[in-house]
């Protein structure tokens, strides 16, 4: 894990007093609130339906036992005992004061965390894979390259202004889990045949009300080369962006109307006006690098008799073993992610006690690592199998042992109308009467993999574009509506959900979902999730089934 | 009918106008008549006077539910209360009378509730 220096350490610092300062002469009348508004933007604060809400960057979704327990005190100290994980790798906490707010910062800056760039038209967090360095399947550690974008980005003079807000994603695996296709830019770490790091740049994707897939604008892009080649991208955004009409300032939509081939002749031109010296020194790669340095993994057997003789007389353990524990790439280990959706809950948020037990298990069997996912989970990346069935119990003593990942009642939503100030509908009970009705993991099980994505409105922060049902919440003449969409995927085979017809009453989605789900099991082959059912069969046979009473 | 509201600055906690005071019940709102819509406007004005006190005071349409009055749109039912997901938490979690009013009132989402949100944005 990246440790911060003693400048970084500085920086914070000052900034958090620096926003100290500005709060106190907002609340002195010395700051109008349009003077005050992008000051505390750029710090992350918002002023949401009931309260102030604090965003604080999860740098790549990478934390320590240590940071998430900053998070637990914030909850239980400032807020009301929970915080909301994003679709972005971040925390939010939703009833924050203005007057405790550089209390706040204060505490985050001394466990290396902050809320810079988690507002603004600037470089966003960086996404990446939570099970990066776990899994076997990646061509290089997705987090380096991360961290590298993150301190070029962080205060980047130049993008601090940009037409809009700029959201990278970095995958070093094949199996995409961080929604590279709908970012601004997605980049997939991948070595060439004679092999040479590089990346695969793809541009313009995203979500929002004009949805876009990212288009491949360079096969292999030397890794030696990613900074200036970012820097040209960004520079002919910056210039061509249209800062006009905000609801065409993101990069997909200059993308779109000048077409990839000519976007990325125009990066080729302005990457060539900058020489290697605006890349990163090789010495500043290997000092990133070294923070990263491969665990000393035990050589351990890549089976666990005790755990599987465990797993034969608890059928719970059993199950979370199928569902929520994945590969390692070395063996004895696996990959432990934990459902923040148990029955009842609402996606994304934990409590303080749940927070500390995370570390806590961290700590004891996780050598120290947790990750933040884009679906609003958490994961344990590098558990023994002799620990999965402890790490199992003390997940389940505080409701975190709900064994559902990549189920149907995993389902992304975003906040909605219940806090967000832009939302016309909610999204949380929607997701909660879903994940109700398919309460019985036997039949989850039986479904299979199916992502429910659900937002509150059309700016798409619960990831309904790509969600293989996607829900999105709609204000038809005054009342709460929901438009359902099928076939979408943020994945490696990622593709745009398409409607599904005419928007439905909040109480008639879980039918509506009840119905899909019996349609795809009427009709799935051998081995089909039920997007490779959607994509085979169309939309029809869905469409019949949700609205046949309406002919 | 209007109620003037708006978030107090120093904890952003949804307020109401009454009498010249912000007040946290939207029970304990001055209502403001078709008639006396001058005095909703002049309220407003008293609000975007004490920028030290609230953030963007606004004027919503209200009312009469099977209880009582009640914010016209949903999304400001949600304010005077507090999340559906979390009943314990915001105004909701005081409970009585004047919730339970709110809590019954049924119509309406977000886009007519602010009277001036069209032309605000």
């Amino acid at each position: 894990m990246y440790r911060y220096d003693a400048i970084d350490r500085d920086f914070l610092a000052d900034r958090a007093a620096e926003f100290r300062g500005q709060v106190a002469r907002r609340l002195a009348g010395e700051l109008t609130e349009d003077q005050f508004k992008p000051l505390r933007l750029m710090n992350g604060l918002y002023l949401q339906l009931h309260a102030y809400m604090l965003r604080v960057a999860v740098p790549y979704g990478a934390l320590s036992p240590s940071q998430m327990r900053a998070f637990a005190h914030i909850a239980r100290t400032w807020d009301k005992g929970y915080g909301h994980f994003t679709t972005r790798q971040n925390i939010q906490f939703n009833w924050v004061r203005l007057g405790d707010a550089p209390d706040i910062l204060d505490h985050l800056a001394r466990h290396d965390l902050h809320a810079i760039q988690t507002s603004g038209n600037c470089i966003r967090n960086v996404t990446s894979d939570p099970y990066a360095g776990a899994t076997a399947d990646e061509a290089d550690d997705p987090r380096v390259w991360s961290e590298v974008i993150r301190q070029w980005s962080t205060l980047h003079p130049e993008f601090s202004f940009l037409p809009r807000k700029f959201k990278i994603a970095i995958t070093g695996s094949e199996a995409d889990r961080t929604a590279a296709k709908v970012h601004d830019i997605g980049l997939v770490v991948r070595r060439a045949e004679d092999g040479e790091l590089g990346f695969e740049v793809m541009v313009g994707g995203g979500q929002g009300r004009t949805p876009y897939i990212a288009r491949t604008i360079r096969q292999h892009l030397p890794a030696s080369r990613l900074l200036s080649y970012l820097d040209a991208i960004l520079r002919v955004y910056n210039r061509h962006g249209r800062r006009d009409n905000i609801y065409k300032a993101r990069i997909k939509i200059l993308v779109a109307s000048l077409g990839a081939e000519e976007f990325a002749r125009q990066v080729d031109e302005e990457w060539a006006r900058s020489g290697p010296e605006a890349d990163l020194p090789d010495t500043e790669l290997a000092r990133i690098r070294g923070a990263f340095a491969p665990i000393a993994f035990e050589a351990l057997p890549a089976r666990s008799e005790a755990l599987e003789s465990a797993a034969a007389s608890d059928r719970g353990l059993a199950r979370f073993l199928r569902n929520n524990v994945k590969a390692h790439k070395r063996p004895g280990y696996a990959i432990v992610e934990i459902a923040l959706k148990a029955p009842g809950a609402t996606p994304g948020d934990a409590s303080a006690e749940q927070m500390d037990r995370v570390a806590d298990l961290a700590e004891r069997y996780g050598l120290g690592d947790i990750r933040a996912t884009h679906e609003q989970n958490l994961v344990l990346p590098h558990v023994k199998l002799t620990d999965l069935a402890a790490v199992y119990q003390g997940l389940s003593e505080v409701g975190l042992g709900y064994p559902n990942i990549n189920l149907i009642s995993d389902i992304i939503a975003c906040p909605g109308l219940d806090y967000c100030a832009l939302a016309n509908a909610r999204a949380i009970p929607v997701a909660q009467a879903i994940a109700e009705r398919f309460a019985d993991l036997d039949r989850a099980e039986n479904v299979g993999e199916l992502k429910v994505k659900i937002s509150g409105c059309i700016n798409a922060c619960g990831h309904h574009h790509v969600g293989h049902i996607g829900v999105l919440g709609v204000d038809k003449k005054g009342e709460e509506y929901y438009q359902l969409s099928l076939g979408g995927s943020g994945a490696q085979d990622a593709s745009l959900a398409q409607i599904l017809g005419p928007a439905l009453p909040a109480d008639a989605v879980a039918d509506a979902v009840d119905r899909l789900v019996e349609t795809y099991l009427a009709l799935r082959q051998d081995g089909e999730r039920f997007l490779d059912t959607y994509r085979r069969a169309g939309m029809n046979p869905f469409k019949e089934a949700v609205y046949a009473d309406a002919h | 009918m209007k109620v003037v509201t708006a978030n107090r600055l120093i904890d952003g906690e949804v307020v109401f106008w009454r009498a010249g005071q912000w007040v946290e019940r939207f029970a304990e709102a001055d209502v403001f008549a078709a008639e006396d819509a001058e005095r909703g406007d002049e309220a407003v004005q008293a609000g975007k006077d004490q920028p030290t006190l609230v953030v963007d005071p606004y004027l919503i349409d209200i009312a009469d539910g099977p209880s009582g009055p009640a914010p016209v749109s949903y999304r400001e039912r949600i304010r005077a209360l507090g999340p559906t997901n979390e009943p314990d938490h915001g105004k909701q979690a005081e409970g009585g009378a004047a919730i339970a009013a709110l809590q019954a009132a049924t119509g309406a989402a977000r886009s007519t509730g602010r009277v001036d949100l069209i032309r605000r944005k």
